[in-house]
């Protein structure tokens, strides 16, 4: 009979896998853990029917699924560290997603990956691979960097919407424009989630933020950034895409994806790009799951999802 | 190998070939163009490459990645430009990363102009970027120095870990002059860098990181950091010329402005003037102790510089007021001639 597995130590009691589960087999416990967070006990195992939803929305690894047999532990491609990351923050299960593609990829010791400025700073402490910190809106000139040195690393970049899409539009643009054989994470949470919730080039119209405290007011501010198409514009083949990770299904999506984004790295294909619309619960002042709600409400209508461009297609 | 005619420029684009590097970054600007234009050329002749990056910032990162990946890079600019790679220099300074930075220097500030200047010696030597960091700083007067420092800076580099900068200006950039590599290298043979991110297959993953959260780890990383700019002192270089016998008029100048005192200094010594010439080659770190022994030597002392007066603050705390230090500079883009510097004298020994 599949079965949760709660690593108990490792949970910041975001609640997420409680509410992704369809069958209610969890509950959150009466007692707090070594952090002081609540944490999801198996109240129902008989129901489990193994569909490990919990486990893909667990932002902290701390779920893990036994089935026929067999036990999912944390991916290889990720470092034992637990996340620093808020409760329920999306950055962590975009690290795992990352992390198993590399490890599936069997590209582990050959991978270099570039850190940004912004909540993901410390990215370098959690992919276990050779990595690299960079400037504020600098990884894809770094990334180059290090791709143009030694082009038979797998280099990727792992950047917010701050970074990317405001102070490193230049080096994002151009990146892409020389065809870079890179593969970019971009973590689009409409917000500086880092400094505190300020606007970010992706905040929506209307989106209160610590700088914007009536909402962004298009006619100020401008209209908010669509990473991916403005790339797709570029007549350099790519392979550009935007996934989202605020539900199981989702999220194996945004899975298939990256893999696909690591895929045409290694092959020498194209530059690739993968938005991730994600959440940012401390930024947005919302709870894990409403952010989750949130996102496919608000972000998935401006940001509609899938791939943008095909490098085949641009040929 | 046989002298070769190149222009300074050539030279040093040349000079980084030899020393076994295969990578440049950079961003068009005048005067300095010839040092991309002769790599984007040289380069993939010898299994280089070359990248016209979008901007300097985008360049001098791109260096922090290459340089983290192991490989010796570098890149070229001038004045403006390497404002703009203030913020990567300060990063690979406290990365501890290896690169190679040409500045050949104009005239500022803002826009200024693109005549020959020696007005970022302060950004070269105390800092430029944000932090406590230096570079070491080597200035050459003549192509064949400057082909030699550029082979010398990839070693030095490598050897402290730190970003090296040769400054330069118009004159030497654009100046042709006989040239000979004395010595040449091969990427293979370059001495392996284990930090570096060239992929963990062997080893457990290595962090190219200039980021300390703890204050204590970021204070100890500062002290380390200090430690090595001072072991730098054994780089220390520097030209004394005709300073055997003690003078009247001890001049300090380096770079170009140093050639042109030294035409000088014939002239007046032709009329019995006793005077002669302290140039530092390395701007950082300073040769003090070697300055401070000729200035006991010396009656007076005169500092000319292409700027207002930025290497005269380190030679008046040297000197700290047992002789008394004048000034002579240009700006701009002008440059004095021999003449100018033979009035400057002459009034001193007068005066
Ligand atoms: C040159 C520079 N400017 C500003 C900052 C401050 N800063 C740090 S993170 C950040 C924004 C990060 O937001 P984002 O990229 O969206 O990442 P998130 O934290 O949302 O994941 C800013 C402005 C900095 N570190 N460096
Ligand atoms: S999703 Fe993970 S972190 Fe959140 S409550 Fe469940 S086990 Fe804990
Ligand atoms: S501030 Fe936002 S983006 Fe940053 S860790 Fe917290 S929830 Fe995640
Ligand atoms: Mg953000």
């Amino acid at each position: 009979m599949p079965t949760p597995i709660i690593t108990k130590d490792l949970c910041k009691g975001c609640e997420l896998c409680v509410h992704a589960c369809p069958e209610g087999v969890l509950e959150m416990s009466k007692e707090i853990n070594a952090k002081g967070y609540f944490f999801p006990v198996v109240a129902h195992p008989e129901k489990c029917t193994g569909c490990r939803f919990c486990l893909l929305v667990c932002p902290d690894t701390a779920v893990q699924v036994e089935a026929k047999g067999k036990t999912t532990v944390r991916t290889e491609g990720l470092t034992p560290k637990p996340f620093h990351y808020c409760p329920g923050c999306t950055h962590g299960v975009i690290h795992r997603l990352v992390g198993e593609c590399i490890e599936e990829l069997g590209i582990r010791e050959r991978t270099v990956g570039v850190a940004p400025v912004g909540c993901s700073v410390l990215a370098y402490d959690y992919f276990n691979c050779d990595m690299s910190q960079a400037s504020h809106g600098r990884a894809m000139a770094v990334a180059t960097g290090i791709k143009r040195g030694r082009p038979n690393l797998v280099v990727f970049s792992y950047q917010g919407d701050g970074d990317l899409a405001s102070i490193g539009m230049a080096e994002t643009v151009h990146a892409a424009n020389r065809g870079e054989k890179i593969t970019v994470i971009f973590v689009n949470n409409a917000i500086y989630g880092m400094t505190g919730g300020q606007m970010a080039p992706t905040t929506l119209p209307g989106q209160v933020a610590s700088t914007c405290p009536l909402g962004r007011d298009v006619n100020h501010a401008g209209w908010p950034i669509r990473v991916v198409e403005l790339l797709q514009s570029l007549r350099t083949p790519a392979y550009l895409s935007r996934v989202a990770v605020h539900d199981p299904k989702n999220i194996l999506a945004a899975k298939r994806a990256i893999r696909k984004a690591f895929k045409y790295q290694i092959d020498g294909v194209c530059f690739s790009l993968i938005e991730v619309v994600s959440t940012c619960p401390t930024g947005w002042g919302q709870q894990p799951h409403e952010a989750c709600e949130w996102l496919e409400q608000n972000m998935i209508p401006y940001y509609p999802l899938g791939d943008v461009k095909l490098p085949e297609a641009a040929a | 190998m046989a002298k070769k005619l190149m222009k300074g420029c050539e030279a040093i684009g040349e000079a980084a070939i030899h020393a076994g590097c295969r990578l440049f970054f950079g961003y068009p600007i005048t005067p300095q163009n010839e040092i991309p234009e002769y790599m984007s050329a040289r380069l993939p002749q010898v299994g280089g490459v070359f990248l016209q990056a979008e901007s300097e910032v985008a360049a001098s990162n791109m260096l922090y990645g290459a340089a983290g990946a192991g490989c010796r890079v570098f890149t070229s600019s001038s004045s403006p430009g390497i404002s703009l790679m203030a913020e990567a220099i300060s990063y690979i300074a406290g990365a501890e990363l290896p690169v190679v930075i040409v500045n050949i220097m104009r005239g500022g500030p803002g826009l200024g102009g693109i005549l020959p200047s020696q007005s970022d010696y302060f950004q070269a030597t105390k800092g430029g970027g944000h932090g406590d960091y230096r570079v070491l700083v080597l200035a050459p007067s003549t192509v064949q120095e400057a082909a030699d420092l550029t082979q010398d800076a990839f070693d030095l580099a490598d050897h402290y870990r730190n970003p090296v900068m040769v400054v330069g200006d118009g004159l030497i950039g654009q100046m042709m002059e006989p040239v000979e590599f004395k010595r040449s290298i091969s990427p293979e043979e370059l001495p392996a860098k284990p930090w570096a991110t060239t992929g963990c297959s062997d080893r457990k993953p290595n962090i190219i990181n200039s980021l300390f959260l703890n204050p204590e780890e970021l204070e100890a990383h500062n002290w380390h950091l200090h430690r090595k700019y001072q072991d730098m002192a054994r780089e220390i270089r520097w030209e004394s010329w005709k300073l055997e016998e003690p003078v009247d008029v001890l001049i300090v100048a380096y770079g170009t402005v140093a050639r042109i005192c030294k035409t000088a200094i014939d002239t007046l010594r032709a009329r019995g003037v006793k005077v002669g010439l302290f140039r530092p080659i390395s701007l950082f770190p300073y040769p003090s102790e070697q300055l401070s022994q000729a200035v006991e030597k010396a009656g007076k002392v005169l500092v000319t510089e292409l700027s207002t007066g930025q290497m005269l603050e380190d030679v008046q705390a040297i000197v700290a007021g047992r002789k008394p230090v004048s000034f002579y500079g240009r700006v701009g883009g002008m440059v004095m001639s021999p003449e100018e510097i033979e009035r400057e004298v002459d009034k001193l020994v007068a005066s």
